[in-house]
């Protein structure tokens, strides 16, 4: 016997005892024959947009033919077909200019989740039971059609109801066109961690009801009161390119960054100075600057304003912020106040923002106002262009980005008390779009019950989640990735900037267009429906809205309408200078406003503590718990993930006897929910943070029951001027309750195998 | 290799023996008759792993079928002796790495018409009537373990005959492995065309 083969027989030997257990081949599937001609093995890259935060970023996809398994006429099979393999930024792009954040470059996974469903559903179980059967296209319009026609009947008009995710350009166009068409009142766009009182602020200061861009490349001294901007507020991956430009992109030359807030972010561990201050009082200390500013005349020349009109005792000087009376508010010192003052004017270009946790307070629209005064002070006797804009809206029709009229926490809260009360003008037909409100709005709104008491509700949702769990037909949109996607930029650039995208890919599901089953809804019904929306499909009412801006492309005479449609579509958008689109509104008569101090829910005797949930990073406001890639990002600051966590002073955990790790309650007057603690420096010792996200009780297999979701406790209490939510005003009591075991936190450094993430699908 | 003598071997050889019988018990039904039925298709996520015991002995014994059953018996020899060049059909082979083979509805652009009577057409008319492409089975293939790559591109565009790998088509009917494609096959090649001979030109 020769060695070679003698050798190769007693490994196989071995390896043939051990292998004995394993499984008989893969069931042998069926081939579809292929929709598309693709060169194999060749990568072609195209534009998309990501819509997993409103920043509106440009992408580009890596497209590849593979072999997808797919179910087609009720058979399972493999199907050639050009499949999304990665996600970039667009170079082009004026917001993303070629860089992702990683929650965009989890959009794959939206694509090819498990749980993703796969074509219309009906409701089998009860209400809320999440039980369901699959139907064909054909019923499940069918049904929907018959459903509308008796809404057509007279009398019924205000009976449909609409919420949505913030949406913008067309889509929001379709939405509001379609529920107008029928009578009925304005769909409601709602997001749990909406912008609405920065945009009322900024439209009373500044005329523009927007979020700002900050040209921070240009920047030397930027104080921000509590915005996220390299983490998750506004226009993240634009303000990250802009603030590694600020810090190292001159050489010899780096900005001075500032940050106030209650709990350290990620964006507060980047900076250079980190300050908490009391929550509500950010605008106190604000005006404490201010006060400094204009005392010590630091700034030459006329100090009035606009936004400085707004604040009671602007022209007087503001008496009432001394240094001395700020540091008292805040918890700030006054020499920090006076220094802070001294340095931000003496900076060539500053900006001071506000975004967030101070905003969510009952008083957050003086916070705002207070800091837009500042910025504007700051802005005084200065010639070149401010750091802090607006981007302007499209030079065409309907082209503002329409985020000005999002439905505020109390509409929603109003509409909810409508439906538990009876009344006449409940909705009988609600429409839902990727809008979560049973996870997003406090439990005491009690809104799952009132939505168990809509006669009829359709969700034109990817998943089920606790808000389409309540839904009786499931018309499922495409992926993203699959759709033709729209959106006009609010911030993050100084152009106006339309992100315009068609599929990357093919659809893998049965699923279709939300839009398209509006519009073919429309054509079934007929009549002022049908003549509403004339359009035979999307990606035709695109062309005919985004056509006419080949007029403001510059140059000489314009391209055919073609080349420019051809154009638009294949670079991933259109950008450009619109002069005067976005003129400021004119001063409203709104009086000037007096710090009123901050309310908060619950006595400071039983709830010894602030309650400051946050936006997660990776999940943002929950609506991307579903996918895995960003359970398993570690949160910066704390490297948990996978899990809820409960952030406290080392200080206060001393005095509670509460361990890294051990499980405590936090209770408000409003519920309890149960996470482990995490000990960290950087929150004030009468401040509990946690993030939300998690707590999901459906959503998918990687979500579904993991942590618990602060939003649940939070006490329905609105902002005093806009109505949304002070999701900031809660106090809450801590109590040890178990130990590390019971905690079962999940950090980067470990816990994964004692507490493994996955078990129940491993 | 003294400790290896008489008896010893004996035991290994009879140890060696049953663990091949207890191979032969192991192997899944499904796979015994792979000249019928066409071989398993991936599920499309990676993996170098065999798809079965069976797979994974003849692959690490170097066996491989030469011309595996196809599904359509379908004659190279006739379509190229009719003037056909391979690129027609396996289109993208000079872009990029892989030759495409024509899905089910480019075979009926033709056949639609031209011998739609004979029984091996009315096979593959009866597949896109069914919304199926037809499940041809693979011929030249690496193991996944080895972690080669290979591209036509380049070769193409070197002159590279296709007989040179893929033999005489005008003489086949279904494809034929017609060249063991083993490391010393690639290399004798590359050292005679002077091409490189890195090992990461071919493994990445």
């Amino acid at each position: 016997m020769e060695r070679r083969n003698f050798l190769k027989l007693s490994a196989l030997s071995g390896a043939v005892t051990a292998l004995e257990s394993c499984g008989s081949p893969e069931q042998q599937l069926i081939r579809f024959i292929p929709e598309e001609d693709l060169v194999p093995g060749i990568a072609t890259w195209k534009p998309s947009v990501c819509t997993l935060c409103s920043a509106g970023c440009g992408t580009l996809v890596r497209v590849m033919e593979g072999d997808a398994e797919v179910v087609r006429n009720g058979r399972t099979g493999l199907i050639k077909m050009g499949l999304a393999k990665k996600i970039e930024g667009n170079p082009q792009h004026p917001i993303s200019r070629g860089k992702l954040c990683a929650r965009g470059h989890a959009a794959l996974q939206a694509l090819y989740h498990p749980d993703r469903l796969a074509g219309p559903l009906k409701r089998r179980g009860q209400r809320g039971e999440g039980r369901f059967q699959a139907i064909s296209w054909d019923d499940a319009l069918a049904e929907l059609t018959t459903q509308f026609k008796e809404l057509g009947s007279p009398g019924n008009a205000a009976s449909l109801a609409l919420i949505a995710r913030p949406l913008r350009g067309q889509r929001r166009e379709l939405i509001e066109r379609f529920v107008k068409s029928f009578g009925a009142p304005a769909p409601m766009f709602y997001e749990s961690l909406d912008d609405t009182v920065l945009r009322k602020a900024n439209l009373l200061s500044f005329g523009q009801a927007a979020l700002p861009t900050l040209d921070l490349a240009r920047c030397d001294y930027l104080i921000s009161f509590g915005t996220d901007l390299l983490g998750t507020w506004n226009s993240p991956v634009a303000q990250s390119i802009g603030y590694g430009e600020m810090r190292q992109g001159r050489p010899g030359h780096r900005g001075k960054f500032v940050q106030v807030e209650l709990r350290m972010s990620q964006t507060g561990a980047n900076a250079d100075e980190w300050i908490p201050c009391r929550p509500g009082m950010e605008g106190a200390l604000a005006l404490g600057i201010a006060h400094v500013i204009m005392s010590d005349k630091l700034r030459s020349g006329e100090t009035h304003s606009r936004a400085g009109s707004l604040i009671a005792g602007w022209a007087d000087g503001l008496p009432d912020y001394a240094p001395e009376t700020v540091a008292k508010q805040t918890g700030v010192a006054a020499e920090t106040i006076t220094r802070l003052a001294h340095e931000i004017a003496a900076a060539a270009a500053s900006a001071a923002v506000i975004g967030g946790a101070p905003l969510a307070q009952t008083n957050g629209t003086f916070s705002a106002l207070a800091v837009n005064a500042l910025q504007a002070l700051l802005q005084t006797g200065r010639s070149e262009s401010p750091v802090l804009s607006f981007t302007p809206g499209l030079p065409i029709a309907g082209g503002a980005s329409g985020a000005e009229s999002d439905t505020s926490f109390s509409s929603l809260n109003d509409f909810a008390q409508a439906i538990l009360n009876n009344q006449p003008r409940a909705p009988k037909v609600l429409f839902l779009y990727d809008a979560n409100p049973v996870f997003g709005l406090p439990a005491s709104v009690r809104f799952r019950e009132a939505l168990g008491k809509v006669p009829y509700t359709v969700s034109f949702g990817g998943f089920i989640d606790e808000t389409s769990a309540y839904a009786d037909l499931i018309l499922p949109d495409h992926a993203p990735l699959e759709s033709w996607i729209d959106d006009v930029a609010e911030s993050g650039s100084p152009q106006s900037v339309v992100s315009l995208a068609p599929p990357a890919v093919h659809p893998l599901h049965n699923t279709r267009a939300m839009p398209d089953v509006l519009l073919d809804v429309a054509q079934r019904l007929g009549g002022p429906v049908a003549a509403a929306l004339p359009w035979k499909s999307y990606d035709a009412m695109l062309r005919a809205a985004y056509v006419p801006l080949r007029q403001h492309s510059g140059g000489g005479t314009p391209e055919s309408e073609d080349d420019f449609w051809t154009k638009i579509t294949t670079q991933g958008g259109w950008w450009g200078t619109s002069p005067a689109t976005r003129a400021p509104a004119p001063p409203s008569s709104h009086p000037a406003m007096k710090f009123a101090e901050p309310k908060f829910d619950g006595g400071t005797q039983e709830f010894a503590f602030y309650f400051a949930p946050f936006p997660s990073q990776s999940l943002r406001d929950g609506s991307l718990a579903h996918l895995p890639w960003l359970q398993e990002m570690p949160d910066v600051i704390t490297t948990a993930m996978w899990s809820s966590w409960v952030e406290l002073n080392p200080k206060t955990a001393e005095q509670l006897r509460i361990a890294q790790g051990d499980l405590v309650d936090v209770s408000s007057q409003h519920g309890s929910v149960r996470a482990p603690a995490v000990l960290s420096p950087g929150i004030a010792p009468d401040v509990v943070a946690m993030p939300i996200g998690q707590g999901h009780e459906k959503f998918g297999r990687y979500a579904t029951g993991r942590g618990a979701n602060p939003l649940s406790i939070v006490a329905p209490l609105a902002e005093d001027e806009t109505g949304a939510l002070a999701w900031a005003a809660t106090r809450v009591k801590l109590t040890r309750v178990g130990g590390a075991d019971e905690g079962k936190l999940i950090v980067f450094a470990g816990g994964m195998s004692r507490f493994p993430a996955e078990e129940e699908h491993r | 290799m003294r400790a290896l003598t008489g008896s010893k071997i004996w035991l290994i050889v009879a140890l060696t023996c049953a663990g091949l019988w207890i191979a032969s018990r192991a192997l899944p039904a499904g796979t015994s008759s792979e000249t019928a039925a066409p071989r398993p298709e991936s599920s499309g996520i990676f993996s170098p792993a065999h798809r079965s015991v069976r797979d994974a002995i003849s692959d690490f014994m170097g066996e491989h079928s030469t011309q595996p059953a196809q599904p359509i018996a379908f004659p190279h020899k006739t379509h190229l002796a009719r003037g056909l060049q391979c690129q027609v059909c396996h289109t993208g082979v000079d872009q990029g790495p892989d030759a495409a083979i024509p899905s089910v509805k480019f075979c009926m652009s033709c056949h639609l018409v031209i011998a739609k009577d004979r029984p091996e057409i009315k096979k593959i008319a009866a597949y896109q009537a069914r919304g199926e492409d037809i499940p041809w089975v693979r011929v030249y293939d690496y193991s996944p373990s080895a972690h080669v790559k290979f591209n036509h591109a380049p070769h193409i565009r070197a002159g590279v005959a296709c007989s040179n790998c893929h033999g005489d088509m005008m003489q086949q009917t279904t494809a034929v492995r017609a060249v063991n494609l083993n490391m010393g096959y690639c290399l004798a090649c590359h050292t005679q065309r002077k091409a490189s001979v890195d090992c990461t030109t071919c493994h990445y």
